[in-house]
């Protein structure tokens, strides 16, 4: 049986046609609420969804002074599930929205079902060890989900009706400024074949050698956390791992990678794994296919030379 | 400014051990304080230097990890004056907001503050969203991944916050609470000087007022299915080893 409510709370509007159908598999009715004009909302009439409503936001604002109103909506149902874009926006409002219906948050969960009535999420935890399935005991709910978890509707469908919020809020954070953030981006699940870079690279100039190995490969680079993230040596669209990217090509070539469990979560469904790392003892070997005990820096420019 | 970083005490997940039926054996895992709140802590003993304040360490936990004096004097080598404990054991805090309760009705306890900090996420569930849910239980405004914090008056926080395609300057009134992001700075390793003050530092053991029943009940906790790996492993860096590297990729086709 479904349950009867689900409001999908998205600040990004292009999830909405996946994430409605979704929804709609769950639920008897789907809500959107969405930030912006009623113009944008209008784009999407055909996204699945029952209702849409707008909040405008303000130069000054942002998506995630709605919560309290939003939760005023949500609780206008008895029963009712919310589900929020895994955003760093979308994990503030479900943080906010979870204290104001008094329920907890199940985030980045990767799996929804609906069993009597009751709403369950399996979701990662320990940094991959394991996969928890939870389940909300009270009449609320608010789970986060990624774009990629329900299957995306071959054709748009319905017509929406379209409401603006009730109420206007109000917010102690004022923004000053914002600018834009350019990073490259690439599209790794989809690849074949990846390097894949971690801290045992010493210098941002030795990628250079890493993309070589990857062109005479024809792959492409991957990174683990740390090189995006602390070193910002890559853009962050490209590490692997449980919170980074889940990639599964043919070839995965793994360099200077320790192998903790965050970063295997996201390449283990690779066809064929070759590690290379000095330290015998990294946790990389017990999950390659081929390792190879050694300097990335004698190994790797031998090996594209051995390959050109 | 006085301000109070919240570190959770966690088993290392590298020696958490998989039962052949796929549950899960923490009694061998050694104890560590999650990893992106070390660099909550390492914000918090910035802010403190350079406001001339303090800074209070607070956990929430059981009473068999937070008795665990090892990990008290960690905690306490990294910039805090001091460590404040929530130790419950009647509740499992498998549930974000549970904890938020717990470490909102901590900060009450400790009474005056400007800034609570938290790490981006937990290193067993990273839900990401504990210090969202504390700052909003009591009634502060409340910024996730932050990226650079910056003094603005005695009362206000210039925070920098890095969203997935822009950077955002807020202007925050105090008291907050943020959650820094793990790229904002790299934990420094406490030196032998600041591991030796840290034992004489004190431990306070919290009451606190809250009412934190669960509202998400766990049906299933199952490792994944293991991948079979070949793990062939050559032992060198000479020509031999690039060799075999070569004639594997050979055979299985690239
Ligand atoms: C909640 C949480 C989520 C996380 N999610 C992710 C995630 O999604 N993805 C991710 O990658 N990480 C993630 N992490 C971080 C993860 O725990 C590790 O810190 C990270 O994966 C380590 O990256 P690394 O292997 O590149 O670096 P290190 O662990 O520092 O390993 C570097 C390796 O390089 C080797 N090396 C050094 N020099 C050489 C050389 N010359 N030749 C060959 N080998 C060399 C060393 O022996 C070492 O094994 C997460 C952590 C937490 C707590
Ligand atoms: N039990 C706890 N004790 C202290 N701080 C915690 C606890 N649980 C979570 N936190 C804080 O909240 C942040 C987010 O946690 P989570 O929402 O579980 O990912 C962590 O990085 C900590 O700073």
């Amino acid at each position: 049986m479904a349950i009867q409510s689900v409001f999908i709370v998205s600040d990004n509007y292009a999830v909405l046609p996946e994430f409605c159908a979704g929804a709609k598999n769950l639920a008897e009715s789907v809500t959107a609420i969405v930030f912006g004009d009623e113009a944008a909302a209008k784009e999407y009439v055909s996204c699945g969804a029952d209702k849409i409503i707008y909040c405008p936001v303000s130069d000054e604002g942002a998506p995630e002074d709605y919560a309290k109103i939003i939760a005023e909506l949500v609780k206008e149902q008895p029963k009712a599930i919310v589900m929020i874009n895994n955003s760093i926006r979308g994990r503030c409002l479900a943080g906010k929205l979870s204290v104001y219906l008094d329920t907890a948050v199940l985030g980045s969960v990767n799996e929804l079902s609906v069993e009597n009535d009751v709403l369950s999420c399996r979701r990662v935890v320990y940094g991959g060890t394991a996969q928890r399935k939870e389940s909300f005991t009270g009449n609320y709910g608010v789970s986060t989900i990624s774009s990629g978890i329900f299957e995306a509707p071959a054709e748009a469908s319905g017509n929406a009706e379209i409401l603006p919020i009730p109420g206007e809020p109000t917010a102690p954070i004022r923004r000053i400024s914002r600018n834009e953030k350019k990073e490259g981006a690439v599209n790794l699940v989809a690849s074949k074949r990846i390097v894949d870079v971690g801290r045992g690279l010493a210098a941002e100039e030795d990628l250079e050698m890493c993309r070589n190995l990857a062109k005479v490969l024809d792959a492409e680079v991957g990174c683990s956390r740390p090189v995006a993230e602390n070193n910002k040596w890559m853009p962050k669209a490209c590490y692997l791992g449980i919170t980074g990217v889940q990639v599964k090509p043919e070839l995965i070539v793994v360099l200077g990678v320790s192998g903790q469990v965050q970063h295997i979560g996201g390449i283990n469904k690779s066809k064929v794994i070759v590690a290379i790392n000095k330290d015998k003892a990294a946790p990389i070997f017990k999950n390659a296919d081929f390792g190879l005990i050694g300097d990335m820096y004698k190994i790797v420019p031998a090996l594209i030379e051995k390959l050109s | 400014m006085k301000i109070i970083a919240c570190c959770k005490i966690v088993p290392n997940e590298e020696e958490i051990t998989v039962l052949p039926d796929r549950t899960l054996a923490m009694a061998d895992a050694s104890l560590k304080i999650s990893q992106y709140d070390l660099n909550a802590l390492e914000s918090g003993k910035k802010l403190a230097a350079e406001s001339s304040g303090t800074m209070t360490a607070l956990s929430i936990g059981s009473s068999a990890y937070l008795e665990n004096s090892k990990i008290r004097k960690d905690i306490l080598s990294r910039g805090a004056d001091e460590l404040s404990l929530v130790m419950d054991d009647s509740h499992d805090f498998s549930d974000s907001l549970q904890t938020a309760k717990a470490i909102a009705g901590a900060v009450k306890a400790i009474g005056s503050y400007d800034v609570v900090l938290c790490g981006a996420g937990s290193s067993d569930l990273y839900l990401q969203e504990v210090g969202i849910q504390a700052g909003t239980l009591l009634g502060v405004p409340v910024v996730n991944n932050v990226t650079g914090i910056k003094i603005a008056s005695d009362s206000s926080l210039e925070v920098e916050r890095t969203l997935e395609e822009e950077v955002e300057t807020l202007e925050v009134p105090l008291p907050a609470v943020l959650s820094v992001s793990s790229e904002i700075n790299v934990p420094a390793v406490p030196s032998m000087r600041e591991i030796m003050k840290a034992g004489k530092k004190p431990v306070n053991v919290l009451d606190i007022d809250a009412e934190i029943a669960p509202s998400v009940s766990t049906a299933e906790q199952l490792a994944p299915e293991q991948q079979e790996r070949r793990q062939e492993i050559v032992e060198g860096d000479n020509e031999e080893a690039v060799d075999a590297l070569v004639s594997f990729l050979k055979k299985e086709g690239f």
